[in-house]
């Protein structure tokens, strides 16, 4: 899907866990996710740092939109702010 | 004696080129234009029962009356095997070949053999189908290789037609088509994948038992300059869609995608959202569902100017991915795509589970 909309000139910021896989079906941006149930943040922490790794991830992404990529580029979140 | 028939764009039943390609499905009760070269490489023991053609074009503009038509043809002659084609390099020959050899099958379960070059397009959607009862043999690019071509298919539908049983892609020689066979052997896996890292260690060649699909490169979009000045919208596979599921989306194998309004939300509030996905364990999407569409986070930074205001798309677009086949996701892919670009549509951000 994701490559589909990059063929339609989208850059796409694909957020995933599984994100060896993204890189064998040559998807170009590529940000590393916390967990196949939940890419976006992490129950396990309390709801404040939940919050603030989601963001981070979300950043992340929207770095990946404006960073110039010439094949699958994999951007990693600081995990950090999450304590 | 066994019995088949030839299916042929108009070109070759010997009609005529571009200005016939609007001709509609006929039959010709005997062997003609390609399929004349096809009953002399077959012998005495296989007969071509009719020659089926229809035009290039009227195929794909008439595609579902072209293949009733096709199917009625082939049912009346009562043959053992189909041949379509060969295509060659044309993509609109080689996509109604396999479009036809995937309906006779299916619908008759009749075995059909087509061929064309290995850079026709139509291979993908071979591939896409890996229809056990339809096999694709290469060609190479022009009708130059006719003659070699139509050997090719005769040798193979002779069998098919007998009821021979066909081994696997590499050693018959036809596209791979991704199927797997269980097979019985004296070794057991960790013997074999041993001797395997053992040759691998030494750089001596092996084949592995398990190939990896190939995908293709897509050369990337630019990137966003002036962020806060671009259009953002969000695509999910996570299922994640309203509580109660009014779509009706499935656990596995969807084959259609919805987008759902989010323009006057700041955030996905628990309970209102579910997560419809039978790959991963939905129960904290279910808790908190910005894991699958982080509206939250996305709000915080439209208010502090990161993304721009109200340049968050007003609706974000969901299908859930578990099983999805390649050819319904790339379908999906290109109906988004467009949707987004109609609405002008900058960037994307992908939750993919």
């Amino acid at each position: 899907m994701s490559k589909e909309l990059e063929k339609a000139g989208l850059p796409v910021a694909l957020v995933s866990a599984m994100y060896p896989v993204a890189e064998q079906v040559r998807a170009n941006r590529i940000v590393k996710g916390v967990s196949i149930p939940h890419p976006c943040g992490d129950p396990s922490l309390p709801q404040d740092l939940d919050t603030r790794l989601r963001r981070e991830i979300v950043q992340t992404a929207l770095r990946a939109l404006e960073s110039e990529v010439t094949g699958p580029t994999l951007f990693t979140p600081n995990m950090a702010v999450s304590g | 004696m066994t019995t088949i028939v030839h299916v042929v764009n108009q070109f070759f039943a010997g009609f005529g080129g571009e200005d016939k390609a609007g001709m509609s499905v006929g039959v010709i009760e005997e062997a003609a234009g390609a399929a004349r070269g096809l009953q002399s490489q077959l012998g005495a023991e296989t007969k071509v029962a009719c020659t089926i053609y229809y035009g290039d074009n009227y195929f794909h503009e008439h595609s579902e009356e072209a293949i009733k038509a096709i199917l009625e043809a082939v049912r009346s002659q009562g043959a053992q095997a189909l041949v379509a084609g060969p295509a060659f390099n044309s993509g609109r020959y080689g996509m109604s070949c396999i479009e036809i050899c995937h309906a006779v099958a299916t619908t008759l379960e009749i075995p059909c053999v087509t061929s064309m070059h290995e850079e026709n397009p139509a291979i993908g959607t071979y591939r896409d189908l890996a229809d056990p009862r339809v096999f694709c043999l290469p060609t190479t690019e022009t009708a130059a290789g006719m003659t070699d071509a139509l050997k090719a298919l005769a040798k193979f539908v002779s069998r098919l037609a007998r009821g021979e049983t066909i081994g696997p892609a590499l050693q018959e020689g036809y596209f791979s088509r991704g199927i797997r066979r269980l097979e019985k052997t004296d070794r057991s896996g960790a013997d074999r994948a041993i001797d395997m890292l053992l040759k691998k260690i030494n750089h001596e060649p092996f084949t592995t038992e398990v190939p990896m699909e190939a995908w293709d490169d897509i050369a990337p979009a630019p990137p966003l300059d002036n962020l806060k000045a671009r259009n953002i919208a969000v695509i999910t596979t996570s299922g994640v869609v309203p509580w109660g599921n009014p779509d009706r989306f499935k656990t596995y194998r969807n084959t259609h995608w919805r987008k759902y309004n989010i323009a006057e939300l700041k955030e996905l509030e628990p309970g209102k959202w579910e997560a419809v996905h039978g790959g991963y364990n939905v129960a904290y999407m279910n808790k908190n569902p910005h894991y699958g569409v982080p509206l939250d986070a996305l709000r915080s930074l439209e208010s502090e100017g990161v993304i721009g205001a109200g340049k968050l798309y007003p609706a974000y677009y969901v299908i859930p991915g578990n099983q999805g086949s390649p050819a319904v996701m790339r379908r999906v892919g290109q109906e988004i795509a467009a949707d987004l670009k109609k609405d002008n549509v900058e960037g994307v951000l992908f939750v993919a589970t």
